[in-house]
Parts: C-alpha cells; structure tokens; sequence
C-alpha cells in the first residue's frame, strides 16, 4: 500500500494546497519497503489530486488542507489524514503504530482526531 | 525615586500596548528565534480561529498555515534581511478549511538595547475586500461574456431571469456580436445545465438536409439509412437546442419547425409515431425578423412562436467602452493558448481600436488581436503590429495620441448621427442615444458640436 506524504524540511508541508514535494512510502506487512521523492510542483487543484491517483497513492497524509483539495483528493478514494504535523520520520513511525491520533501530531485549532488507529502496511 | 516613575510609566505603557493589540482588528503574533509563537492577539484568534492557549508555544507555521510560509515565508525574508516587509498579499488556511485571503505586514522585533529577539507579523482579513472585488468583476462577466456598457448591463440583468422560465429566447444582433455564448450563458444559468447544450446553424444546409439532422432518421428512411440516426432535437432531450440564423431557414422548413415548437414534438425521417420534445429552443439572427414578417419571406406564426423573449445584442460600435475590456480578455486568452506573454497593449494601438468601427463586431476584434499576438514578439502590442486595413481609418495622429481623443471623435460621430436621424430633436436624439437630454446638451457644447438653427421640436410644431 502506498502512503504518500508532503514534505518541507524534513517535516510535514503547513499547507497541501502549496506544498512542493511528496514523499511515496510502499508499505508491506507493517514494514517500509521502498520509499521515494516526487516533486508536487503542479498547481491547478485537479491535476494534484490526479497525480496523487496516478501514483497509486491509497493515504494521504499532510498539513492544512482547503476544502476543494479535501473534496477533489477524495473523489479519487484516496484517504486523508490532513492537519498532521511534525517530523516525517516521527509521523511515520506513528502511523506505523497506529499512534498518529494523538495531540502531539495535530495542529492547533483542530477538533481532535476520533480515536482511529490509522494504520498502513496490510497491502 | 525617577527610577520607580520610569518602571511604573514603562508597566502603564506596557499595559496600553496590550490594550490596543486586543482591540485592533489586525491579527498580530510575534516570534521568537527558534519560530515558536510568543504573543497572539484577539484579531489573530478570528481570523485564524485558533485560541490563543492553543497557538502560544507552537511553531508559527503550525498555526498561521499560509501559501507563503514553505516557500517565500515574509517573517523569514525579515529575519534574513533585516528590515520590514509590508502589504504581502497571501492566504491561510483557517481551523475550517477555508481559505483567508490576508495581507501581511513584518518586521523585527527589538528588545530596548535594540537587540533582535525575534519578529512580528500583522495580518488583516480581506475577504470582505475579495469578495467585494469579486462582485465588481462579476458585474461585467457573465460566463464568457465581459461587458461594461450600459445596455448591456440591463442585459445581464434579466438574464438569469429568462434563464429560469422555459420560454423560446430570440436572439437578435448583428453578426459576431456573441449570440452563441449568450445562448451558452443562458443555458448555463438554467436548470437545463446539467443536459446538453446543442447547436444548430440552420442557414448552412438545404431543406432535406437540416431536416435530417434537426429531426433525425429511422433506418430505412432513405437509400444508405442503415440504422437510426438521432437527430439535434433528440440529442438536446432535456437540455438547451441553439438554432443560429433561423432567418435564413426556407419557408417551406418554417412550417416543420413551427409544429416543433407549437406541438413540442418532431417525426424523424421514415417514422411512423411522433416523439416528444423537451427541449427549450434558443433562435437567433442577424437579420430584423419583423422586416422580413412584412417582406413576407418570414411566416409571422413562427415569428410570434419564437419572439416570446426577445434578447438584442448591441454591436461592438455601440458598447466601445467595452473595447479596452475585451482587448484584455483576448490577450489574455491567447497568452494561455499559445504559451506567450504579452504584457498588453500600447496607449497607441488602443486608440486605433478605439476610432475603428468593427462591422464584424466582436469576432473582428478577437482576429485582429489573434493577428497582433502573432506579430508582436514580446512586450507590448504596438500600432504597427494591428493589420494594415485598420491604418486608414485612423483620424489625423493630433486627435487619436490618447484614448480620450479617440472616445471624443467617436462620441462626436455618434451625437451627429442621431441628431441628424431624429431631424435635430435633441429629447429624441437622447433617448436614441440612452443619455438624458443634459448630458447631451453637455456634449454637444463640450465637443463643440455645430448644430443648424432648427431644431425637431419647432420642425414637429411647424408641421400641423
């Protein structure tokens, strides 16, 4: 299964809308078993979300996101966990935990995440 | 003593400065050097929607969550720089997932020794502005179809009105004057929008043919009719059908077209049973309906059949102030479709569009522009990138430096015109013109307008 995140420095990118780089993690059994770059330079909404598809992406995890990216990114079945901040290794790693719902990995001014273990790998 | 005044001003001072940050209705947040949040006034809180509690301790970006911050981040070019960044115009992401258009103002923020202890941003809300800037735009936009000219502005008015009923819409205008969008805008604009959109020009084929591709055919209908051929009525079933020059359609073909329109359903070719039709008709033409009524060559049923809603669209010499508007939306246009980037377009050479009378309208201007773009390398579109025809009809250089000449001789043109077409009577002339009688007069002896001693008033009162 393929998790796609956006990254700045080394971190999750404030706000999809502009973000400029992704990173694709293949996920089998739990395990990261490939990991890879993809700039994310495309700017019209439609074109990012179809991106995203066209890369197989089944999660999304990012920063911010607007309503039109939310809408658009789903309609391609793509799951998203938006408003994450943090490193990418230490999102990761939770994700992998199924730990990624907690207020350490949220941005402020967010209802907190329903108690879900989002959890990759199975794929 | 002195020394406790200082720390109590210093404390008051302090106190008014909170105040003041409270109650303004900018949002403001400082920094520190490591970028997490230090200070978060009330105005931040509502724009950003983030309780101050939740953003203090956290890195700005977290919080602020604009487009600026990855990439051109304004706290950043300060810091970096040293010196203050204002009127930035960004967005951010609020708690709501709606974007926020904001305008950011940055700058250092210094401890009393004058040391850098981190930055200070300022942010207004312009949404209201945005939004108020967006209505303005809309005001002359209507789908594809930009205008700021008087008539036309009534037009759009009751545009999404027609829209709404299922009425036959009649659209009269000379050629190239948008008939074809405006009938786009009003399907778009109505509940039909979700169905097709089909177009029809019926001056283009000969009886036989334009039945067959409005009514459609049954298999066998004819030699080579190997199936059924659906035809623009049933392609357009729910939605909008444009029939485009309905005056040139033969008299014999107006019948068949006004059993559609009065029954609402059609026999395709070689059918025995009628189909039902729901379909709203949009009839359009270059020629006056009514003239051809009275020549006989039009039959008066099916021009009462589709003058239910009748929409004139004014040609391009009588909207000139629309002129500037279009020449931008072309450029822009086709600065997209062949990858250019042209700046505009030359005080010049908009002069020279501004005195030319367009006879093919709208269309006209869009090839000349289409013409200039492929001349004009980069920059500007200067005078002699226009196509060479449009050279004479310029006034002599004094009178066509600036726009305003320009717009002066066509206006003189046209005041002469309708004064001379109204026998000198200048109420008439007015109301022909769509200005009140004053302006006229003002006009007239702005413009310095010679007028003959009689006037249509005394010639009228003379009469009887």
């Amino acid at each position: 299964m393929k998790v796609a995140l956006t990254v700045w420095e080394n971190r999750i990118s404030p706000v999809l809308d502009s973000a400029s780089m992704l990173v694709v993690i293949d996920i089998r059994k739990g395990m990261i078993v490939n990991k890879h770059y993809v700039p994310f330079y495309v700017e019209l909404p439609h074109a990012r979300a179809a991106l995203l598809a066209d890369l197989g992406v089944r999660v999304l995890i990012c920063g911010a996101m607007s309503q039109l990216y939310e809408n658009l990114i789903q309609a391609y079945g793509i799951q998203i966990i938006s408003f994450v901040t943090g490193d990418i290794e230490n999102v990761l790693d939770a994700y992998l935990k199924g730990t990624l719902s907690r207020r350490t990995f949220q941005m402020p001014g967010i209802q907190p995440m329903r108690r879900r273990r989002f959890r990759g790998g199975r794929g | 003593m002195a020394g406790g005044l200082n720390k109590k001003y210093s404390l008051l001072s302090r106190n008014v400065t909170d105040i003041i940050l409270e109650n303004i209705s900018d949002g403001v947040f400082t920094i520190n050097h490591t970028w997490h949040i230090t200070s978060f006034n009330r105005a931040a809180e509502t724009i950003t929607g983030i309780p101050r509690d939740q953003a203090i301790g956290r890195h700005c970006w977290e919080v602020f969550r604009s487009n600026m911050c990855e990439r051109d981040c304004a706290l950043r070019r300060t810091m970096k720089q040293g010196k203050p960044f204002v009127d930035t115009s960004t967005y951010i992401v609020n708690n709501r997932k709606r974007r926020v258009p904001v305008v950011v103002c940055t700058s250092l923020l210094k401890d009393k020794s004058g040391i850098v202890v981190g930055g200070v941003e300022t942010f207004r809300d312009m949404s209201t502005v945005e939004q108020l800037r967006k209505e303005l735009e809309d005001r002359f936009h209507l789908g594809d179809i930009v205008s700021r000219s008087a008539s036309m502005k009534k037009v759009f008015a009751v545009l999404p009105q027609i829209a709404d009923s299922y009425s036959t819409v009649l659209l009269q205008g000379e050629t190239g004057t948008g008939k074809e969008l405006m009938a786009r805008a009003l399907h778009d604009l109505s509940p039909r929008r979700i169905r097709p959109f089909i177009a029809m020009n019926c001056g283009a084929l000969p009886d036989t043919l334009l039945e067959s591709e409005l009514f459609g055919y049954k298999a066998g209908a004819f030699t080579h009719a190997t199936r059924d051929k659906p035809g623009r009525f049933a392609l357009a079933e729910g939605g909008t059908l444009f029939l485009d020059e309905v005056g040139d359609v033969s008299p014999a073909f107006q019948v068949r077209l006004l059993r559609v329109l009065q029954e609402r359903e059609f026999m395709p070719l070689g059918a025995i049973i009628p189909v039902k039709a729901n379909v709203r008709v949009i009839a359009s033409t270059n020629k006056d309906l009514s003239a051809l009524v009275a020549e006989g060559t039009f039959r008066q049923d099916l021009f009462y059949r589709i003058n239910v809603v009748r929409i004139d669209l004014p040609p391009l010499r009588d909207r000139r102030e629309d002129i500037p508007l279009l020449v931008e939306r072309f450029i822009t246009r086709f600065n997209n479709l062949r990858n250019r980037n042209i700046a505009g377009i030359s005080r010049d050479a908009l002069a020279i569009l501004m005195a030319h009378t367009y006879p093919g309208n709208i269309r006209e201007l869009e090839n000349i522009i289409e013409h200039a773009l492929v001349l004009c390398p980069k920059g500007q579109i200067e005078p002699h990138h226009l196509p060479g025809t449009l050279i004479p009809t310029i006034p002599s250089p004094p009178r066509t430096k600036t726009i305003g000449a320009a717009v002066k001789s066509a206006e003189e043109n046209e005041i002469t015109t309708a004064l001379k077409r109204n026998d000198y009577n200048r109420l008439a002339a007015a109301r022909e013109l769509g200005i009140h009688k004053s302006t006229l007069f003002r006009k007239i002896n702005a413009l310095g307008i010679r007028l003959p001693k009689i006037d249509g008033r005394t010639h009228r009162r003379k009469k009887p």
